[in-house]
């Protein structure tokens, strides 16, 4: 049915004809040829423009959403029954560094690495053991997320839970720096990966001393959890007024209890409503590792983890989750999402103001 | 019984062994060495009996378990039997040293002999489960859970080895297991979980992050910090039953 839709719906704007074509050209062709010559923005592709997938692959897989990514691969797998897929699972820091070890010594297991934190694809990125993509493939992204070199496959932004029983919307401050010097009491989780990008993204905007300041001023009135659900429901217990957290806890956390007494806020252009994203990038050659990382793309991938997981679709033309602001609504920090790799000045600067 | 064999982990004590994937192969080893045990045990009990506290060692208690292949047999089978078996050299081990009259001391060894029988017991049915091939073979590397059932089956079996830990007076390694297992696989299904019982997940993120932790912390007995863990994993049950029945209304990806 939602197939049958997306068919009308191109049909009725005279797309029918165009897209497949601009795609299956790029099929044919190398990864960095096309690069200029393919129309840039072509949107989400049906799986039924896609070709079949077969052959060998492995692929390094971090931790997703519950089942959710394995429910994924196993649609692509049954959907290809001429695919050998083989996946290694793993936390996807380790799988990172297992990747550049294996290149190091001289091997490559694995042929594509979809990980859930964008610093750690920089980290294969910087290795320089990412392949090029081509530019189709690029171009069905949103703009300000197309990368040379490896497709952010779902978003998450930074949010502001706050609780509705306690603070009105006039009260919390956009930008985030202020809530430092604010009167609200606060819920954070400094342990957890996603705050830590976050503070990454805020040092690489902001700068050492006014994230040490932040860190310190927010630290007199917050009360740490270990992850960042745990920030979300504290928040709606009413045990702190506002929290930092990423948007998809709360909605997921709205979805069963409807009254829950918690609403999003959201700070403007700074590493307080950083998009970060899952991202997904090649290590070998031949059109195979690419047009497994199409499927991903595809408008029915892309839709299932928006409505199933709250991920936010990167891909132009798919509907963002319920209960969430249009992207272009938001006002993000332009940071290069590979940078969020250098985390170790991060964690040093938290344990140095002592709130690790 | 069948679900607790747990293959798939590795030990905390080092090396397992292949013997543990050839558990037929080895039972009259086993029997063996469960019969030393005891004798080994009652050597201590009576030497204490007979010519008191300061005669005896009581890290023999534990040198003696750790010295057998049944060990790992029964770590990587039947972590709730593992753990009582902890329970009991630790119940001979503090026995002696406050001196307790030997009676008490002998209740305590009976306790350890029924652990070391059941645990017998649950390594010759794991046999048959192995030799059909129910059993999948003992990794030396952590096995990663694909779904989400499989995965709240895996945390219970990570809390068994909490109390398993705890048991063998290895209260921060008890610790660790639980925050390792709140991150790396708890955090993975409570966000599907609250849309289901938020109610169930503020419980279980209070037993993770308060409760257990707490009850390792303070000294509690090992049949303090157990009642915690299984009332988690009735709680982890109702938890997979919901995400079962809520698998199946799950849209299709394609």
């Amino acid at each position: 049915m939602q197939r049958r839709n997306f068919l009308n719906a191109l049909a009725a704007v005279g797309a029918l004809g165009s897209l497949p074509l601009s795609v299956s050209r790029s099929f044919a062709a190398g990864a960095a040829a096309d690069q200029g010559r393919v129309a840039v923005n072509s949107g989400a592709v049906s799986v039924d423009q896609l070709p079949p997938l077969e052959g060998d692959l492995t692929l390094y897989l971090g931790r997703g959403e519950g089942g959710l990514y394995e429910n994924v691969l196993e649609a692509i797998r049954k959907r290809n029954p001429g695919l050998n897929l083989q996946v290694r699972r793993g936390s996807t820091a380790a799988l990172a560094n297992s990747i550049v070890a294996e290149a190091k010594a001289g091997v490559r297991r694995a042929d594509l690495f979809w990980a859930v934190d964008s610093g750690a694809i920089g980290l294969v990125a910087d290795a320089g053991l990412a392949r090029a993509l081509p530019a189709d493939l690029t171009g069905q992204l949103k703009s300000g997320f197309r990368y040379p070199r490896w497709a952010p496959v779902t978003g998450r932004i930074r949010t502001l839970p706050y609780n509705t029983e306690r603070v009105t919307p006039e009260q919390i401050p956009d930008s985030v720096m202020a809530l430092a010097d604010s009167d609200l009491t606060l819920g954070w989780a400094p342990a957890y990966a996603s705050f830590q990008s976050f503070v990454t993204a805020m040092r690489l905007l902001e700068g050492e001393k006014a994230t040490a300041d932040w860190l310190r001023g927010v630290s007199k009135h917050a009360t740490s959890y270990a992850g960042e659900l745990g920030v979300v429901m504290a928040v709606e217990r009413g045990e702190v007024d506002l929290g930092f957290a990423n948007h998809y806890y709360t909605l997921r956390l709205k979805n069963g209890k409807p009254d829950a007494s918690v609403d999003l806020a959201f700070t403007r252009n700074d590493a307080g409503c950083l998009v970060n994203a899952s991202g997904i990038l090649a290590l070998s050659e031949g059109d195979l590792p690419i047009n497994f990382m199409r499927y991903l793309l595809s408008r029915e991938v892309q839709s299932y983890l928006a409505s199933e997981a709250y991920e936010i679709p990167l891909v132009s033309g798919v509907q963002p989750p319920q209960g969430l602001p249009p992207l272009g609504s938001i006002s993000p920090p332009k940071v290069d999402l590979t940078e969020l790799a250098d985390l170790r000045p991060t964690l040093k600067l938290m344990r140095s103001v002592g709130v690790l | 019984m069948f679900a607790l064999l747990a293959a798939g982990q590795v030990s905390a004590n080092g090396a397992i062994g292949d013997h543990v994937n050839d558990l037929k192969g080895h039972l009259a080893q086993y029997s063996e060495e469960v019969n030393w045990l005891l004798g080994k045990y009652d050597g201590v009990v009576g030497t204490y009996e007979k010519q008191g506290q300061k005669a005896v060692d009581t890290q023999d208690l534990v040198d003696f378990w750790e010295e057998v292949d049944f060990h790992s047999a029964i770590e990587t089978n039947y972590v709730p039997v593992y753990a009582n078996i902890w329970q009991g050299i630790y119940g001979i081990k503090q026995a002696i040293e406050a001196g307790k009259p030997a009676a008490e001391v002998r209740a305590e060894q009976e306790k350890l002999n029924s652990a070391f029988w059941q645990a017998l017991g649950a390594v010759k049915l794991a046999s048959q489960y192995q030799e059909k091939g129910l059993l999948a073979k003992v990794q030396t590397t952590e096995a990663e859970p694909t779904t989400m059932p499989e995965t709240l089956e895996d945390i219970k079996h990570r809390l068994d080895r909490v109390v398993a830990k705890y048991a063998e007076r290895l209260p921060e390694a008890a610790t660790t297991i639980v925050h390792d297992t709140y991150l790396n696989r708890f955090e993975g299904v409570e966000g599907a979980l609250i849309e289901q019982d938020a109610a169930l997940v503020e419980d279980l993120e209070k037993d993770f992050n308060v409760t257990l932790p707490k009850a390792l912390e303070s000294e509690s007995s090992v049949d303090s910090v157990r009642k915690v863990v299984e009332a988690m994993q009735v709680k982890l049950d109702k938890a997979k039953a919901l995400l079962v029945e809520a698998e199946k209304n799950r849209k299709d990806v394609f």
